[in-house]
C-alpha cells in the first residue's frame, strides 16, 4: 500500500507518518511525503498511490484545489482522499466533501481515529 | 509518553520557534505596510497561526493551542474583512506572539510559561473580535460567469477575497496556462508574481493538460484593475477570460465599517518608528527597577550579616548545646538567603528578545535611508539578562548594527560583483555561556580593511605615518576615541558617537567587546556580558597589603609562579603560560601601592589571568584570599576617573575593598610598555 501525505508543516508530516506506520501492522506500507500541493502534483506521476492524505491550508495551491484536481482527473480520481484540517473550518469540510473527498479528519485527533479512517479508506481489515 | 510523542514534541518546539520567528517578522511587515496591507500577508499570518494551533492541539500543549485558537479566530475575521487593522490590534498581535514565544520556551522551562496571562489576552482578543459584524448583502458573485466547479474549489477565504475584489470594482478574470510538468512550479510562481503586481491571484486551480499534452494546466482566478487585454499582455501564453466583474458588477451597498476590507484597511496613523517604545513582554507586574535594586542591596547586606553570624557561632564552641542550635539556625538562614538572592536575580531577568523588535524597526529604517536591502536575522531572543543591562544594551547594539549597515554591507552592485546575494544579511545571535551572555552581531559585508583603517588613523593623528597596522591593531583602532570613518554619513552610524563610546558602554556593564573580521566576507562584533551586575562572583586577591575583588567573569584562571618565571620582553614583564607569552601587570603598581622588594628567584607570586576581548593580561598579586559573591556599590564621582576601578564592595566584618575593572585596567596599563624592574 502506498500513501501520499501532503502537509506543509514538517513536524505534523512526520507525526502523521509515524502514526500511520504504527497502525499498519497488518499491511505493508510505503509513505511518500509532500511538503506542498506543488510537490504533490510533481510526485503523482511517479507512483501508484492507494490513498492520499492532505492538509487544507498550504501555500501555492491549497488542499481543496488539490482535491478538485484529483477528483477531475481521469486517472487520479480513483484514489481515495482524506482531508485533514483543524477544527472550526466547518465550511471547508463541507466543500471538501462536495469536491469528492472520501474522508475528513479534524485536528486534534486521536491516533486511533486516523488509523481507523485510513483503514476504511484503504479497505483493509 | 510514547517515543513518537517525544520525537514529535521535540520537532514541535523547533518548528514552533520557526513559525513564531516568521510571525514576528511578518508583523513588522504588517505594521510597515501601513494603509496598504496586502491580503496575502494577512493570510500568511493567519496560516502560520493556524499551523501552530494544529500542531499544539495534536501534541496536547493546551495553552499554546488555546491562545493560537483565539488568535486564529481574530485573524480569520481580519482576513475576511470583518474587523479592521488598528494600532491596538497590531499591539495585541505583538503581545500574543510574545506570549506564544514564552509558552513555547516554557515547554522546556516552566518559569517562562508562568509569566503569560492567558485570561487577559483572551479577553483582549475577545474584545477585538466583537467589533460590528459585516452585513450580508445578497450574493455579490451573482453577476459573475463563474462556473460551479471553480466556485466549489474555493476555500472560504478565497471566496471572501473574490467578493472583496468584486466589491472594490476590480475586473475578475481567469488566466488559463499550461506548463511542462518538469518546471510548472517555477513558471507558475513567476507568473503569479508578475500578476500580483497589478492585482490579486485569488485561487490557483490545477487541471489536466487542456491541450491534450503531457503537461499540466492551471486556472488562476485573478482580480485586477487591468482589463482582459492588459492582463493578456502580462501573460502572453495564457488564455485570459473576463468573468464580467469590474465596473459592470452591481455596486453593492457597503456599510461604512466595510469600506475597509482586509485589502485596503484604514488604520490609525503610525507614530514615527523611532518613538515606538520597547514592549515589555512581562504580562504581570511592572516594578521600577530601582525598587529591585533596593531589595538587592538588602540581600547584599544580609550576606554580610551572615558572615558575622557564622563567626559568632564559631566562637560559641564552648557551649555545645547553644552552639549546635545556633549552627542549625545559621545554616537555614544561609539556605533561605541563597534562595532569596536567586529569586531576586530571576525577577530582574528578561529575555534579550525584548529589544529585538526595536532593532528590526531601526534596521528597516536605516536600510531604507541607505538604499540597501538588508535581511536581519535574530536568534536567541530567549537568552536572559538583567533588565538593567538589556536596557543599557539597546544603544550600543543599535550603534553596532548601524555601523554594519553603513560600513559593512556593500551596495548591491558591489555585492553582485563579489558574487554575493544582493540582499545583505545581519545576524544577531545571543546565547548564554557560563555566567556570561554573548551577543554576536555578524554582517556578511566587506570586512575590515586594515590598510584603510591605517589611513584614517594617520589622518586623524591617532598614529604616526610610519606605524604598521595589522588586523589586530586595526580592530583596536576602530574603538579609539577620535576615530570615526563616518565623516560622510555621520547621520547614520555616527550621530557624533564613535565605537569608542560603544566600548565604554559595554565596559560600564562589566562586559567587553571584540571584533573578528574576514576581508570580503564580513565582520562580527562580539559582546560578552555578565548575566547580572547585581551580585557577582569575585576573586578576592591581596596586593601591596590591600585586598581587591576581581570579577570572576573576567578571570580565565589563576596560578602560582615564582620570581624566576617572570621575564622581561621589550621592557615589559611577561611569563609563559602553556607556550604563550602573557604580559604581566603588578596590581600594586596599577594602584600605586608599595610593592614587595626583591625577594630572590624563589619568591612566590600568584597570577590571575584576566581577559578583556582578545587581550589577556596576568595580574600579579601576592595572595589569592578567597572567592565570594559580592554586591558592587558605586563609589561616587571621586574615584570615577581612576582607571581600573569598577566600584567598591563590602566583603564582611566591615571591610571595604575596591572592585577591579579588568577591561579599563587592560586598556589603561595593558598596552603601555613598562620599565622593567631593576633587579639585583
Amino acid at each position: 500500500m502506498k500513501i501520499l501525505v501532503v502537509e506543509d508543516s514538517p513536524s505534523m508530516r512526520h507525526y502523521l507518518a509515524t502514526i500511520i506506520e504504527g497502525g499498519s501492522e497488518s499491511y505493508d506500507l510505503d509513505i511518500v511525503e509532500a511538503a506542498s500541493g506543488f510537490e504533490a502534483l510533481k510526485t503523482l506521476p511517479h507512483h501508484k498511490f492507494d490513498a492520499i492524505l492532505t492538509d487544507i491550508n498550504m501555500p501555492d495551491i491549497n488542499g481543496l484545489e488539490l482535491v478538485s484536481f484529483l477528483k477531475n482527473h481521469p486517472v487520479y480520481r480513483a484514489i481515495p482522499i482524506m482531508v485533514i484540517s483543524t477544527e472550526g473550518s466547518e465550511e471547508d469540510r463541507r466543500r471538501a466533501a462536495a469536491l469528492g473527498a472520501e474522508e475528513y479528519l479534524v485536528k486534534p485527533f486521536e491516533s486511533s481515529d486516523l488509523v481507523e479512517k485510513l483503514r476504511r479508506l484503504l479497505r483493509v481489515a | 509518553m510514547a517515543k513518537e510523542d517525544d520525537r514529535a514534541r521535540h520537532d514541535f518546539t523547533g518548528e514552533a520557534e520557526e513559525l513564531l520567528d516568521t510571525l514576528s517578522r511578518d508583523l513588522i511587515d504588517l505594521e510597515a505596510q501601513g494603509q496598504n496591507v496586502r491580503p496575502e500577508l494577512v493570510n500568511k499570518i493567519f496560516r502560520n497561526v493556524h499551523s501552530l494551533k494544529g500542531l499544539a492541539g495534536m501534541l496536547g500543549f493546551s495553552e499554546i493551542s488555546e491562545l493560537s485558537h483565539n488568535l486564529e479566530d481574530m485573524l480569520d475575521k481580519l482576513r475576511m474583512g470583518k474587523i479592521a487593522i488598528t494600532r491596538d490590534l497590531i499591539d495585541l498581535l505583538y503581545d500574543s506572539v510574545d506570549s506564544l514565544n514564552r509558552l513555547v520556551i516554557g515547554i522546556n522551562d516552566e518559569s517562562m510559561a508562568g509569566l503569560v496571562d492567558l485570561t487577559r489576552l483572551a479577553s483582549r482578543i475577545h474584545q477585538a473580535v466583537s467589533a460590528q459584524p459585516q452585513q450580508a448583502v445578497g450574493d455579490p458573485l451573482a453577476g459573475l460567469t463563474l462556473d460551479d466547479h471553480t466556485r466549489k474549489s474555493l476555500t472560504e477565504y478565497e471566496e471572501h477575497r473574490l467578493i472583496e475584489n468584486v466589491r472594490s470594482g476590480k475586473h475578475i478574470l481567469t488566466v488559463e496556462v499550461t506548463f511542462d510538468f518538469a518546471d510548472f512550479d517555477e513558471k507558475l510562481r513567476a507568473l503569479s508574481t508578475s500578476l500580483s503586481e497589478a492585482g490579486e491571484v485569488i485561487s490557483t486551480l490545477p487541471a489536466i493538460d487542456s491541450s491534450g499534452g503531457s503537461g499540466i494546466s492551471f486556472r488562476l482566478l485573478y482580480g485586477s484593475t487591468l482589463n482582459e487585454a492588459a492582463v493578456a499582455a502580462i501573460a502572453p501564453n495564457a488564455k485570459v477570460t473576463s468573468l464580467r466583474g469590474g465596473a459592470r458588477a452591481t455596486p453593492p451597498a457597503i456599510s461604512p465599517a466595510n469600506t475597509q476590507g482586509a485589502g485596503e484597511v484604514a488604520r490609525a496613523p503610525l507614530e514615527p518608528e523611532d518613538d515606538v517604545s520597547l514592549r515589555s513582554v512581562s504580562q504581570t507586574v511592572r516594578v521600577d527597577i530601582s525598587r529591585l535594586d533596593h531589595v538587592m542591596n538588602i540581600v547584599g547586606e544580609l550576606l554580610i550579616e551572615k558572615t558575622g553570624l557564622e563567626a559568632m557561632t564559631r566562637s560559641l564552641s564552648g557551649q555545645r548545646a547553644l552552639s549546635q542550635e545556633l549552627l542549625k539556625i545559621a545554616r537555614n538562614f544561609d539556605r533561605k538567603l541563597s534562595e532569596l538572592q536567586r529569586s531576586v536575580i530571576e525577577i530582574r531577568m528578561v529575555p534579550v528578545g525584548q529589544i529585538y523588535s526595536k532593532l528590526s524597526r531601526t534596521v528597516r529604517k536605516v536600510a531604507r535611508e541607505l538604499n540597501k536591502e538588508i535581511e536581519l536575522v535574530l536568534r536567541g531572543e530567549e537568552t536572559e539578562l538583567d533588565k538593567m543591562m538589556v536596557e543599557e544594551l539597546t544603544d550600543p547594539l543599535m550603534h553596532i548594527i548601524r555601523n554594519a549597515l553603513d560600513h559593512g554591507i556593500e551596495p548591491a552592485e558591489q555585492r553582485a560583483k563579489a558574487g554575493k546575494p544582493p540582499v545583505g544579511r545581519i545576524t544577531l545571535t545571543a546565547y548564554q555561556q557560563g555566567n556570561s551572555v554573548v551577543i554576536d552581531v555578524r554582517d556578511d559585508g566587506r570586512g575590515i580593511d586594515a590598510a584603510k583603517i591605517r589611513e584614517v588613523a594617520v589622518s586623524r593623528g591617532l598614529i604616526g605615518a610610519e606605524e604598521n597596522v595589522d588586523a589586530t591593531r586595526a580592530y583596536d583602532l576602530i574603538f579609539a576615541a577620535g576615530f570615526s570613518t563616518a565623516s560622510e554619513v555621520s547621520e547614520i552610524s555616527g550621530r557624533g558617537v564613535g565605537l569608542d563610546v560603544v566600548k565604554r558602554n559595554i565596559q560600564d556593564l562589566k562586559g567587553n567587546i571584540e571584533v573578528i573580521s574576514t576581508p570580503g566576507q564580513g565582520t562580527t562584533f562580539r559582546i560578552m556580558l555578565p548575566i547580572t551586575l547585581a551580585i557577582i562572583q569575585a576573586l578576592i586577591v591581596r596586593a601591596g597589603d590591600e585586598d581587591f575583588a576581581v570579577p570572576l567573569t573576567s578571570v580565565d584562571e589563576s596560578l602560582r609562579i615564582y620570581s624566576r618565571d617572570i621575564r622581561t620582553v621589550e621592557r615589559r614583564e611577561v611569563f609563559t603560560l602553556r607556550e604563550t607569552t602573557v604580559p604581566l601587570l603588578r596590581l600594586s603598581d596599577a594602584f600605586n601601592l608599595d610593592g614587595r622588594g626583591d625577594e630572590g628567584p624563589d619568591a612566590k607570586w600568584f597570577v590571575v589571568v584576566t581577559r578583556s576581548g582578545e587581550k589577556t593580561v596576568g595580574l600579579l598579586v601576592d595572595r589569592l584570599v578567597r572567592q565570594q559573591e559580592i554586591v558592587i556599590k558605586s563609589i561616587g564621582t571621586k574615584l570615577k576617573s581612576v582607571p581600573g576601578v569598577a566600584g567598591a564592595t563590602e566583603v564582611g566584618e566591615g571591610q571595604i575593598v575596591l572592585v577591579v575593572d579588568v577591561g579599563s585596567l587592560i586598556d589603561h596599563f595593558g598596552g603601555r610598555a613598562r620599565e622593567a624592574r631593576a633587579r639585583g
